[in-house]
């Protein structure tokens, strides 16, 4: 169990591609991390320098305290799950887990009870005498879990580890991996492209683009605060609508590319001309008009998922495109209109050309 | 088959058995002709059937020696090819498969001028460069040696391709795993690689195998001393012993001892076989 | 070509490739240079002296209408093996490809030759046609042949390339098959729904597809015969009778050892090696197979 401090950590290649720069992190002991961004955003790569399969080419790595930059992964005292699980096919389930700690010098005794242990955990005794070939998908992601709970280790790596197999199992092993994490208290560090995954796992997100970190936090703080127009677009499913316009002479409103204006009631914080942008979530606009700001919503085409109903159009009157999430089965035709209204409070704001979140007096 | 027409199966199988007899008659008569006397195979034509002198023949090839092979029985020669074989083989392998390693797992100056090194001796088969070779062995004092005989076949482009080919098709995540449990290079080659390339080393092994044991024009410039004759090399002696007539009952029985070995190592290991020679080829 | 993760060592790469570097430069590479280096020398028998003579090996090899007839030989002979070696294993590899029952029964039988030695294929070969004794050579004679190979010099030559033709069978039938099963069902299917029936489904699709076969082996094939045959010349007709059979490789070794003419046995290795290199161009450029750089 350890802390991991992540200090101005930078990674450019041979020939000059900066995958990763200027990331600054402190991941408490027992912290369940995750990186998430979309591919190629430096993620993995963040997660390779930890475990040393990567060179650092700037800033420090520390594990407890500890400087780690030039030690192998053998000696960082870091245990890593693949996505391809990295069984080695020749060997057991019991020669995958115990490989590393008999490298290790290990007593034996010390390692068949650690093997029994972790086996237990896992459900795998039954299969500790099988090949990695003769297992399931979810068996053999259970066994690289193993021969990395075995190694004790500070840190876990994760490097999205349920990418490969079906929907169902996914769930089910999240599940599995969230109790597990719980019972070993240890630090974790998982690296996903899902942002669903990210969310239901972490207790603090890094999200990245672009080599470059967007936002650090709870999983809430990203949902109700993200801190840019890529976070905002990145978490929550569908996504959030996020509208360009020009901000009215008065401050009160906004207009829209197209003809159409949005009216606030209230000043936005930044000045008559500006170009912003504004987010309102799918599940945030209702079927009423009791919100200060109302939108009035073409049908386009719906998507009925049972427990609610997504109904996808534009605004009445512009080509602005607006998902909205309304409760239970709603039959809708297409070219129908829907009044909107949605709470002040539930409006973010994002400057029209960084892209960052601008914060008005409400929030 | 697309479509039943018997006439074509009909065929298939007459153009499959003329096939068969096309490769298998001679050695056939080869059989039959080792197990006569020198009086039946003295006047046309010879006998289809087997004699009643295959002991007698092969216990006189095996152990006693002929004259007209330099007096060496071909049991002595046989346990050459097979030392030969085998060594070439096994160095073959030895050394390809840790210069694929080299080549593949790490980074160092004049890596790939080394991987075109070897590639380079494909183009240098012996028969090209004969006399220099020879030189080459005289001045290290290797001729009449078993080292002489074996050495100098040990390099192998085909093998070392046919490594790095499979190497590069073992995903990077096992290396990175075995890094996380502590495995150096060395650790990972023996604990690793080798136990993988199992598949690979044993298909290679029967191909190498019959090229260690059918060198011909090798021993021919190396060895000198009959005891170090090897018996596929040995047996131009007996066809062309100059002024007798040549003995063709021991020549087919050698014949047939000779082709014994790496004949039974292809039938017995088919599928390796198969494997190893369209995929080294590649 | 390389993994994305490296070991990180300075030395051990070197130990790793050394025992290959070692006898590729002792033996591979130091004789080859020595080839070309003496193909520029005359040097008396004894190898006492030497003396600059520039091109003159290889004018006097061009001038030599017996080095020339070998070249021509040789041709004839390397031709001749892979024509009649490829088309026999052809049509075994169609017809074991039709075969269902019995197949692995067949293939067995059709690819032990693959370990005979080209100096064994060639002393039974010798046996069977021996004038005086040899079966095929008496049933040649009831059919009004007079078959005499030691006298006949075009009949020594047919002898070697029946014999290499025949030791060759086994390995070009494997990869006819294997090129054979490769080609997708489908594609048969499809043309016997465009009512192409089994002759032509053979010539229109089956044939091109196989194509990049048919030129690999091609080039394998040429590569046996010019290098890989000496043995069974030098096992049986020993380059006769008057040079009849004497290819390429046997005049190298024969000019060299026998001769004792090491400028132009040097010349001849070059020119060889000119060949190879020629061959093994022709291989990789043209026939994507093998490495990817």
């Amino acid at each position: 169990m350890a802390t991991l401090s992540i200090k101005s950590l930078g990674k450019v290649y041979p020939g000059g591609v900066t995958a990763v720069s200027d990331v600054n992190v402190d991941i408490a002991d027992g912290e369940f991390i995750v990186l998430v961004g979309p591919s190629g955003c430096g993620k993995s790569t963040i997660l390779r320098m930890i475990a040393g399969l990567e060179g650092i080419t700037s800033g420090d790595l520390q594990i407890d305290d500890r400087r780690v930059n030039d030690l192998e992964p053998g000696e960082r005292d870091i245990a890593m799950v693949f996505q391809n699980y990295a069984l080695y096919p020749h060997m057991s389930v019991r020669g995958n887990m115990e490989y590393g700690l008999k490298n290790e010098g290990l007593p034996k005794a010390q390692i068949a009870e650690r093997i029994a242990e972790a086996a237990r955990t896992l459900r795998l005794e039954e299969f500790l005498d099988r090949k990695p070939a003769n297992l399931s998908g979810g068996q053999r992601q259970r066994v690289a879990m193993g021969r990395a709970i075995v190694r004790d280790p500070k840190v876990f790596l994760f490097d999205e580890p349920l990418s490969n197999l079906d929907a169902k199992l996914r769930t089910q092993l999240r599940a599995e991996l969230k109790a597990l994490h719980k019972r070993l208290g240890a630090t974790f560090v998982y690296v996903t492209h899902d942002q669903v995954e990210a969310m239901s796992l972490a207790d603090r997100i890094i999200i990245m683009s672009n080599g470059k970190v967007e936002q650090i936090g709870t999983p809430m703080d990203l949902y109700l605060r993200p801190a840019s127009r890529f976070v905002a677009d990145f978490i929550g499913s569908p996504s959030m609508n996020v509208l360009d316009g020009t901000v009215s002479s008065d401050r009160r409103s906004l207009q829209l590319n197209g003809s159409h204006q949005i009216d606030f009631g209230t000043e936005l914080p930044t000045a008559a001309g500006n170009q912003i942008a504004i987010g309102i979530r799918p599940e945030h606009l209702h079927q009423n008009t009791a919100g200060e700001t109302r939108i009035e919503l073409s049908v386009g085409f719906i998507e009925q998922l049972g427990a609610d109903t997504v109904v996808h159009g534009t605004i009445a009157g512009s080509q602005s495109p607006l998902a909205v999430r309304l409760n239970g089965v709603q039959a809708r035709d297409s070219g129908d209109s829907i009044a909107l209204s949605c709470g002040r409070d539930q409006i973010h704001l994002f400057d029209g050309t960084t892209g960052q979140r601008l914060n008005w007096d409400n929030q | 088959m697309v479509e039943n027409r018997p006439f074509l199966t009909f065929l298939t199988h007459a153009v499959l058995i003329i096939g068969v007899l096309f490769l298998c008659f001679p050695v056939w008569m080869a059989l039959v002709a080792s197990t006569h006397g020198p009086e039946a195979l003295s006047s046309s034509p010879i006998p289809l059937w087997f004699g009643d002198r295959a002991w007698e023949n092969y216990s006189q090839l095996l152990v006693g020696g002929l004259p007209e092979a330099g007096g060496v029985p071909i049991g002595s020669m046989m346990f050459n090819s097979l030392i030969m074989a085998l060594v070439i083989t096994f160095g073959k392998i030895a050394i390809s498969i840790i210069s694929a390693y080299a080549i593949v797992y790490f980074q160092f100056p004049f890596r790939m001028g080394f991987f075109w090194m070897i590639f380079i001796t494909l183009m240098l088969p012996v028969e090209v460069r004969i006399l220099p070779t020879f030189d080459v062995v005289v001045k290290m004092g290797m001729l009449n040696t078993y080292a002489g005989l074996t050495v100098p076949l040990i390099a192998s482009a085909t093998a070392t391709f046919l490594f790095r080919q499979f190497f590069l098709t073992i995903p990077d995540e096992l290396v990175e795993a075995a890094r996380i449990d502590r495995a150096g290079p060395l650790r990972f080659f023996w604990d690793i690689l080798l136990p993988l390339s199992r598949t690979n080393i044993a298909a290679l092994f029967i191909i190498l195998f019959i090229y260690g044991w059918n060198q011909y024009l090798w021993p021919l410039l190396i060895t000198t001393d009959e005891s170090l004759y090897t018996v596929v090399m040995g047996i131009q002696r007996m066809v062309n012993s100059g002024e007798s007539l040549p003995v063709w009952h021991y020549i087919m029985g050698t014949a047939v001892l000779a082709m014994i070995p790496p004949v039974i190592v292809v039938v017995a290991m088919q599928k390796l076989f198969v494997k190893g020679l369209v995929e080294s080829e590649k | 070509m390389q993994k994305r993760v490296v070991f990180r060592s300075r030395l051990l790469p070197y130990l790793l490739v050394l025992p290959q570097i070692a006898i590729t430069l002792i033996f591979f590479f130091w004789p080859a240079y020595q080839a070309l280096e003496s193909s520029f020398f005359i040097e008396d028998a004894f190898g006492f002296s030497r003396q600059w003579v520039a091109m003159q090996n290889y004018v006097e090899l061009f001038q030599d209408p017996s080095y020339l007839r070998s070249f021509k030989t040789t041709l004839i002979f390397g031709v001749s093996v892979a024509v009649m070696a490829m088309s026999i294993s052809l049509g075994l590899a169609v017809a074991a490809n039709r075969v269902v029952k019995a197949a692995t029964g067949y293939r067995t039988m059709l690819i032990w030759p693959y370990a005979v030695a080209p100096a064994l294929a060639g002393v039974i070969w010798y046996f069977l046609m021996n004038p005086s004794l040899g079966i095929v050579a008496y049933w040649l004679k009831n059919v009004g042949v007079d078959w005499n190979h030691y006298l006949n010099g075009d009949q020594a030559l047919l002898l070697v390339i029946v014999a290499a033709a025949w030791k060759q069978v086994s390995y070009n039938f494997l990869f006819f098959l294997a090129g054979l099963q490769s080609i997708p069902k489908s594609l048969i299917e499809a043309a016997a729904i465009d009512r192409a029936g089994p002759v032509r489904r053979f010539w229109t699709i089956v044939f091109p597809l196989l194509t990049p076969t048919t030129f690999f082996l091609l080039v394998v094939n040429l590569v046996y015969a010019f290098f890989d045959t000496f043995a069974l010349v030098h096992a049986t007709t020993e380059g006769g009778p008057v040079d009849a059979t004497s290819i390429l490789v046997f005049r190298v070794y024969n000019t060299g050892f026998i001769g004792q003419d090491y400028g132009s046995s040097a010349a001849q290795s070059v020119i060889l090696m000119g060949l190879v290199i020629m061959m093994t161009f022709v291989q990789f450029r043209f026939v994507e197979r093998k490495v990817q750089y």
